[in-house]
């Protein structure tokens, strides 16, 4: 049996956008998708609770579920047409939202939908709401996505990756309108991204997931200026900084570890040059500032990654 | 000094199929004109979003497709005037490692088949082979006994490793590196990028990397060149390039790379709508569309690379347009973090007292 995820916390308040980071495998994906109630068989939320609005998503009925993703949840997806369907126009995938949501009569539901698309910045909104998505470019069907996910003004958006298949000069657009809309409605979202600068652009506060735990988590600023966990110190430093000259890039040594064999204690003790005794048990997420928390022992380490005592 | 490779007004187009009979009626201008040079050791960069021709480039250079027209000239000789023995052994000089290592890997062979391979073909000993493929197992930071494996049995970043190691086997002066480092993690392309330098500098190699990340490009580069719809637009020594971008491409390219400091001040050069098909482009600058300083000389006149102390731009009006100020963060914008680099610092180094 594979831990995905084993023991995440956090909470989002209403309008505030929370970057969950991390590399491949380590959780950040099926995190989001127990949130919506998506996760596929044989996969299963073996324990937890999802508060929304006061109420426990885990114990609400298949049915009514289905009511509150789209409507009050939505997602979108890093590839969109994984989640847009090629038998349909653009206009009739969104419209079909409005319409089951809202019991609103067609013409009503393409008044909606044509103003949702202009909202998102389509180009001519009115003659793309006819044409299905594979007349779209990349950028287009990403912006006909989040129309389809911001059409019932949802109070919580995961995006997963929304970005990553998008070129540089996309990207940036729609980044600014992800901005522009959170700040329009007021919609709560959740950044699912490895794309440190993703994050530092869009998000408000930031957990960093290491084989299937949070093991930092702090305002977008605490963490990129003082990170306390070493995985997090760690990968900020592997990234290329533009304004800098370096000659080697601080690389973490090693690799994620293998889900089915997750070392003891510590997960991240086997790449960790920090490690010490301590580390062959568990850490949890302790407070070390304000809204600031790191699952590490010796954290806060010194400046020169010594431990404290 | 002759560089090692030349490339000289290459161009590519592809025929589009459809309509009635099928007949190719338009053609994809999928590389128009490209030149520039690399000398020996040195790594050129070639960068733009997708299909602006730069994987196409890099294939043609190796002559994997064969060019519309241009020449291409590896250590003197022209590639296309080579017969099929006198094209092999240019092969063995020049090399490819791919952006997705296990497309690129045989899973039937093992590691160990794989290196010896191209070192067969090329005629080393059955004695000698063993010996080889340890040493170059060694060059990329694996094992020996890594050999006996199936491609299968590695993660990502060492399957790279693995790509990287067959293409130094047989000791080539030139790798294309075709987005090597794209689909790793972070941490993982932080030891490949290592890893690629290392070697660079110990075997003498030089790379043409073809990339869209700007950040791994700076970190790597000695010369980049923008490519936008098959052409170079913009090529320069890279601390020239980032610090003084001229062709409005490049100044929206590099300010809309997604920068690692929360809340930096910078100017922004946002552009409208998407890139254009590159199906029989229409006359002219091919970025005038969303182009925010296009006039009209740039509806009908194409440019071209006007160079100038060796910082080559495409652009009419490249001397008027003010170069933007604070498109990407500096030491003012982004001050330095002693506690954080000393950190991290001590995190390389290993563990602490």
């Amino acid at each position: 049996m594979v831990r995905a995820v084993d023991g995440v916390s956090f909470t989002l308040e209403p309008g505030r956008t929370l970057g969950i980071v991390g590399e491949s495998g380590c959780g950040k994906s099926v995190t989001a998708l127990s949130i919506m109630g998506l996760v596929s068989k044989p996969g299963r939320i073996a324990a937890g609770e999802i508060l929304f609005e006061g109420e426990d998503l885990l114990k609400v009925p298949p049915a009514r579920m289905r009511a509150v993703r789209g409507d009050r949840i939505s997602m979108i997806f890093q590839e969109p047409m994984t989640s847009l369907n090629p038998a349909f126009t653009i206009g009739d995938q969104i419209v079909e939202g409005i319409r089951k949501h809202r019991g609103i009569g067609p013409g009503e539901a393409r008044r909606q939908a044509i103003e949702m698309l202009e909202r998102v910045r389509m180009p001519s909104p009115e003659r793309r709401f006819d044409d299905h998505p594979h007349r779209l470019s990349g950028g287009m069907r990403q912006r006909a996505m989040i129309a389809m996910a911001l059409a019932l003004r949802p109070k919580l958006l995961i995006a997963d990756e929304p970005t990553t298949a998008l070129d540089v000069t996309i990207q940036a657009q729609i980044l600014e309108l992800m901005r522009m809309l959170r700040d329009e409605t007021g919609t709560a979202i959740i950044l699912i991204t490895h794309d440190l600068g993703v994050v530092a652009e869009l998000a408000q506060d930031v957990a960093v997931m290491y084989a299937g735990r949070i093991v930092e988590k702090a305002p977008v600023e605490a963490l990129f200026a003082e990170p306390q966990h070493p995985y997090t110190i760690g990968l900020l430093a592997s990234i290329p900084r533009l304004h800098l000259e370096q000659a080697r890039l601080p690389a973490i040594e090693g690799q994620v570890p293998d889900p089915l064999a997750l070392p003891t204690g510590c997960r991240f003790r086997p790449r960790c040059p920090f490690a010490g005794a301590k580390c062959v048990e568990d850490p949890a997420l302790e407070p070390l500032a304000v809204r600031h928390e790191a699952a590490c022992w010796y954290a806060p380490l010194d400046a020169n990654g010594a431990r404290a005592a | 000094m002759t560089p090692l490779l030349q490339v000289e007004d290459l161009t590519k187009h592809f025929p589009v199929h459809g309509g009635f009979l099928r007949k190719s009626t338009s053609k994809v201008h999928a590389v128009d004109g490209v030149s520039f040079t690399l000398a020996e050791g040195e790594t050129l960069a070639l960068v733009g979003e997708s299909g602006c021709g730069k994987s196409t480039t890099g294939r043609l250079a190796l002559r994997l497709l064969e060019a519309t027209s241009g020449r291409v000239i590896f250590r003197g000789h022209e590639l296309g005037s080579l017969d099929e023995a006198g094209l092999r052994a240019a092969r063995s000089a020049m090399q490819i490692v791919f952006q997705d290592p296990y497309g690129s890997l045989n899973p039937r062979m093992t590691v160990g088949q794989m290196l010896e391979e191209p070192l067969m073909l090329h005629g080393l000993a059955a004695g000698r082979r063993r010996e080889r493929v340890a040493e170059i197992l060694g060059l990329v930071g694996l094992a020996p006994q890594h050999a006996r494996r199936y491609a299968h049995e590695f993660s990502g970043g060492q399957r790279q490793r693995i790509g990287i190691a067959r293409a130094i086997a047989v000791e080539p002066r030139l790798i294309v590196c075709d987005e090597p480092v794209s689909a790793l993690d972070v941490s993982i392309q932080a030891q490949v990028v290592n890893l690629l330098r290392d070697l660079q500098r110990r075997l003498g190699l030089a790379y043409l990397f073809i990339a869209h990340d700007l950040a791994v490009v700076k970190h790597i580069a000695d010369r980049v060149a923008v490519m936008y719809l098959g052409r170079i637009v913009e090529i320069a020594g890279k601390r020239e390039l980032f610090a003084r971008p001229r062709h409005p491409y490049t100044q929206a390219l590099l300010s809309a790379i997604p920068v690692p400091v929360p809340g930096l001040r910078r100017q922004r050069v946002v552009l409208q709508g998407d890139v254009p098909s590159s199906i029989d482009p229409a006359p002219g600058c091919r970025f005038r569309s969303r182009c925010p300083h296009a006039r009209e000389r740039c509806a009908v006149e194409e440019p071209s690379l006007a160079s100038e102390e060796n910082h080559g731009v495409a652009c009419h009006f490249w001397k008027e347009i003010a170069p933007p100020a604070a498109l990407l963060p500096s030491a003012a914008t982004a001050p330095a973090n002693e506690r954080l680099e000393r950190l991290q610092s001590a995190f390389t180094q290993g563990a602490s007292p």
